[in-house]
């Protein structure tokens, strides 16, 4: 009787409120989606160790002490991840299921529209380098946020054109990408 | 004493906009401060009260940006705001040093020399970095909540990425905010009847329940280059302005949501938060009044039944 409750319990609870990351966990797709997780924390501890190397970024009245900053945190990173190349988190296999997870949202003609504002036009880009600093940035709906699994502080998705970017917010930097991630 | 009081308001006024009996508080779910906008008060500076300026889109370093720069100084003179509210878009077009200075810390000198912080949030043309920056205020965070003083308490919230985190934040924050006055700000607007951008209506679906759950009063947001003060939607009142530094002149589409619009000039807003009502100004590049009012703080049984009302919902 009391399993009966239970399982009645869980299914009278809307799939909205299943919190973010339980939804992944307990998918089809959780060994995948865990691997994507095991290789963000894996970019977040070598994150860590280029942040303790130098002076962090932190707050400053100073402009140019947050660019340098902002510099230098990018340029550790990048060497230390010398001969990285596209596909280094966004695996096939792993692409394969963020393809699937984001076109019901990229279907809706609100998504789409939103996603296709204020683009930025950037002729290339590419792993380890920067997230071109003079265009905007692609506002991501929440819609698709939720879609995709959450990500650690200051580690974020954004699109240019029908790429899907893993963007490091405090180095400015392109972590990876992968292709065709919307119709 | 009549005399001086009418004094007052015609200081108040700027000498722009002539003096007009406040307006009477609207019945719940109507459009509040319907009158042209010649005929509204300017904020009336209630002892007590809290003032504050909008700007919105400002970061260009264009002309017009100085232009409107200039005015919001001089309004300071007569309406003695406390902080400035920066929609998003502060940096347009890079964030290196001299962006910062050429968009921000020159335009706005007097205004800082004087002690005057803004608080900003970010737009999409913002790099996220800018949290870092010390003038902005938001202590490194992309959202943040501040109280200026008791009985208000302010949002900033990133709409370019509203991740469950953020959601997560602004829910328990709302939460034990109490029975202050709650005022949102952000970019993107939930509700718009601009042609370029429109309402932001997956943004809406998130943070709308949200407001209406905890009693939110208002909302102000950019991201459009124009100036829209929307009829209340649900108890909730609306503000767009994003024309500080950019403008996007007849982009206007004028919908069922529209109170008044202006998108033929740059411009910025005074607000002043009074015990039960929300007073503004909104003021153009050359110093002319374009809106003004003084729209009464619904209670929140009013705020319950218009969060089941039937909203205007304008076309993306």
């Amino acid at each position: 009787m009391l399993r009966l409750a239970i399982v009645m319990l869980a299914l009278a609870v809307p799939a909205s409120t299943v919190p973010a990351q339980e939804k992944f966990e307990n998918s089809p797709d959780a060994r995948v989606l865990g691997d994507f997780k095991a290789r963000v924390e894996k970019y977040e501890q070598l994150r860590k160790k280029a942040d303790d190397s130098a002076p962090p970024l932190k707050e400053s009245k100073d402009a140019a002490k947050i660019k340098d900053a902002q510099q230098g945190l990018a340029e550790r990173i990048g060497a230390a991840r010398v001969g990285v190349k596209q596909g280094v988190i966004f695996t096939p296999e792993i692409a394969t299921v963020f393809r699937r997870l984001l076109r019901p949202e990229a279907k809706e003609k609100e998504t789409k529209q939103a996603l296709q504002e204020d683009k930025p036009e950037v002729a290339s880009f590419k792993v380890n380098g920067p997230y071109p600093d003079k265009e905007p940035v692609t506002t991501m709906t929440p819609n698709v946020l939720q879609a995709l699994p959450a990500l650690p502080k200051d580690i974020e998705y954004r699109f240019i054109r029908k790429n899907l970017i893993l963007r490091d917010a405090r180095a400015n930097l392109i972590i990876d990408y992968m292709t065709n991630a919307i119709p | 004493m009549s005399r001086l009081i009418v004094a007052f308001f015609l200081l108040m006024a700027g000498g722009s906009a002539p003096m007009a009996q406040q307006a009477a508080p609207p019945k719940p779910a109507q459009p509040a401060a319907q009158k042209p906008a010649d005929k509204q008060p300017a904020p009336p500076k209630e002892a007590g009260s809290l003032k504050f300026a909008i700007i919105g889109d400002s970061g260009t370093g264009s002309s017009a940006q100085y232009a409107v720069a200039k005015q919001l100084i001089e309004a300071r003179s007569r309406f003695p705001y406390e902080f400035v509210l920066m929609m998003g878009d502060n940096l347009y077009s890079g964030s290196g040093e001299k962006d910062y200075r050429k968009k921000f810390e020159e335009p706005y000198k007097p205004i800082l020399d004087a002690g005057i912080k803004f608080y900003a949030a970010l737009g999409n043309h913002d790099n996220s970095n800018e949290r870092m920056y010390k003038q902005f205020n938001m202590n490194g965070e992309r959202f943040y909540t501040f109280k200026p003083k008791p009985g208000v308490r302010i949002f900033a919230l990133d709409s370019n990425y509203m991740d469950r985190t953020q959601i997560e934040w602004l829910e328990k924050e709302l939460s034990a905010s109490g029975s202050d006055w709650k005022v949102m700000f952000f970019h993107h607007p939930l509700y718009s009847s601009g042609e370029t951008h429109g309402s932001d209506d997956k943004l809406r679906e998130q943070l709308e329940p949200l407001f209406l759950k905890h009693g939110v009063d208002v909302v102000f947001a950019g991201h459009e280059h124009f100036y829209e003060r929307l009829k209340p939607q649900k108890g909730i009142y609306y503000f767009i302005s994003g024309g500080a530094g950019k403008l996007r002149k007849g982009d206007i589409s004028k919908t069922e949501l529209t109170a008044k619009a202006y998108d033929t000039g740059y411009h910025f807003m005074l607000i002043e938060l009074a015990k039960n009502s929300v007073n503004f100004e909104t003021i153009n590049q050359d110093g002319k009044v374009i809106d003004s009012g003084a729209l009464p703080r619904f209670s929140d049984a009013d705020k319950k039944k218009m969060a089941t009302s039937t909203p205007t919902i304008g076309p993306r």
